[in-house]
């Protein structure tokens, strides 16, 4: 399988495993695998119709299905976040990423699940 | 039946377009930004050059030009002395250009226009004109066409009263999919204006409305029944109001526009009507409507009361025509909205 083909499977798979889960059709926009210029690498989820009240209720779920999808695709889940619209209920996306070591050492200096406004933390896995 | 097709802005464009289509009467394209701004996203910016090439070879094939200026919100530079110069400059370049008709929203420049330049002077969507009122004013204020606010385009009464208290010309958009009533139509296209008009430039961190026009529908589909579009079989209906079209969508390929096209011209459509509609491009591939089961559904909409918790009627619909596309694999199935 084509790593397009992996994203596209993976991505009809969350959709549908969110839409069951949320009993709502969440959809799934965009799937994008990236390598940042700093190091970072990952997963983007563009998602639209999945709400703040969303991740808050149903944390543990959503967090164990960008997992499976992560490794599906061969990235480490080791940081996993929604991108929020700021202020609003919006969700704009799910991510999955490897963190290079300067943005690592930005966001393990920060406490709690909103270190920035437009960020609401999943999984952090900190390093030994 | 005059149809305009809206043009992303280049010459390559343009030319698909003019050979690809004998039905269109007028293409519609935006300016630069620096002097004016549009109320709606765009993909390019034409300079003068390329307006007086663009125009001359849309003459050759006996097709309007249109110069879409529609800003919202100028955030009052058009008031300054050098505001003033800056505008009126350009409108004297696009006049000197040949350019049949420039379509703004701001009243002033609607007065300006009309008093100091030969072009047809055109009310914009943006100007929301949706009541007999508004629309003898701009006439009063010197406008030659004013395009309706699509919010009335279900509105018969509405639409029947326009065109009996003024005598200039009426347009109508016809596959603006906005949210019926949209709570964000004013703060969304003021935000467009100065994010595609002169300076300074924002830096702006997500486009809130457009998310959230989005997540409204996929949360409540019957929303997209409820968008006020003309379906290209309904045309007919609207004949004794004005036989002037206009189709939304300046930011798309050819292609899809020349499949409006052809769609209106012919007053006919036999698929997903989520291919025609303009604004909510992003969930095109979410949801199936099909146009030919909508048949008929326009005679519910002339006798509406448009208080929608009362009637249903859209509610149901969208519940037995709408399907969903669902992933299976590496493609795509399409399931009812409700199962």
């Amino acid at each position: 399988m084509t790593i397009t083909d992996t994203l596209a499977k993976n991505r009809g798979e969350l959709e549908n495993k969110l839409r069951n889960l949320l009993a709502k059709p969440v959809f799934l926009i965009e799937m994008d695998a990236f390598a940042l210029p700093c190091g970072c690498k990952g997963l983007t989820i563009n998602t639209r119709g999945l709400q703040f009240d969303d991740l808050e209720i149903f944390e543990e779920h959503i967090n164990e299905y960008l997992k499976k999808t992560s490794e599906n695709l061969e990235v480490e889940p080791s940081f996993l976040f929604a991108r929020l619209v700021p202020g609003t209920a919006e969700v704009a996306s799910l991510n999955s990423r490897v963190l290079c070591n300067r943005c690592y050492m930005d966001f393990a200096r920060g406490t709690g699940k909103q270190p920035r406004p437009d960020i609401y933390i999943l999984n952090f896995s900190r390093r030994e | 039946m005059k149809l305009y097709a809206p043009h992303v802005g280049h010459l390559e464009a343009l030319e698909e377009l003019l050979t690809g289509s004998k039905d269109i009467y007028g293409i519609y394209m935006a300016g630069t930004p620096d002097y004016v701004g549009t109320g709606r996203t765009n993909l390019s910016s034409p300079g003068l050059e390329e307006i007086a090439e663009q125009t001359a070879r849309a003459h050759e094939e006996d097709v309007k030009m249109e110069v879409v200026l529609n800003s919202s919100c100028m955030g009052g530079q058009h008031l300054t002395p050098e505001g003033y110069n800056r505008v009126n400059w350009y409108f004297t370049q696009l006049h000197n250009i040949g350019v049949d008709a420039v379509t703004v929203a701001e009243p002033y420049f609607i007065e300006m226009l009309s008093k100091d330049f030969d072009m047809e002077v055109v009310v914009s969507v943006l100007s929301f004109v949706d009541s007999p009122q508004k629309a003898e004013f701009y006439e009063q204020l010197g406008a030659d066409t004013i395009v309706i606010d699509p919010v009335i385009n279900r509105d018969f009464e509405k639409l029947e009263a326009i065109r009996d208290s003024v005598s200039c010309d009426l347009k109508l958009l016809v596959n603006e999919g906005c949210l019926y009533q949209c709570p964000f139509r004013y703060a969304h296209f003021n935000f467009f204006s100065h994010a595609n008009g002169p300076g300074p430039k924002l830096n702006v961190l997500d486009d809130y409305y457009y998310y959230k026009c989005l997540s409204l529908r996929i949360s409540d589909p019957q929303q997209l029944i409820k968008s006020p579009w003309i379906r290209p079989e309904d045309l007919k209906e609207y004949r004794h109001i004005t036989d002037t079209f206009k189709i939304g969508g300046r930011t798309h390929f050819p292609n899809w526009i020349l499949n409006n096209v052809q769609a209106y011209a012919n007053e006919s459509y036999d698929g997903n009507l989520m291919d025609l509609l303009d604004c909510p491009r992003d969930i095109r591939d979410l949801f199936y409507i099909s146009n030919k089961e909508l048949e008929g559904a326009i005679n519910q909409w002339k006798q509406c009361g448009k208080v929608c918790n009362k009637c249903g009627y859209c509610k149901k619909l969208a519940e037995k025509i709408i399907k969903v596309y669902t992933a299976e694999g590496c493609g795509n199935i399409l399931k009812p909205l409700k199962s």
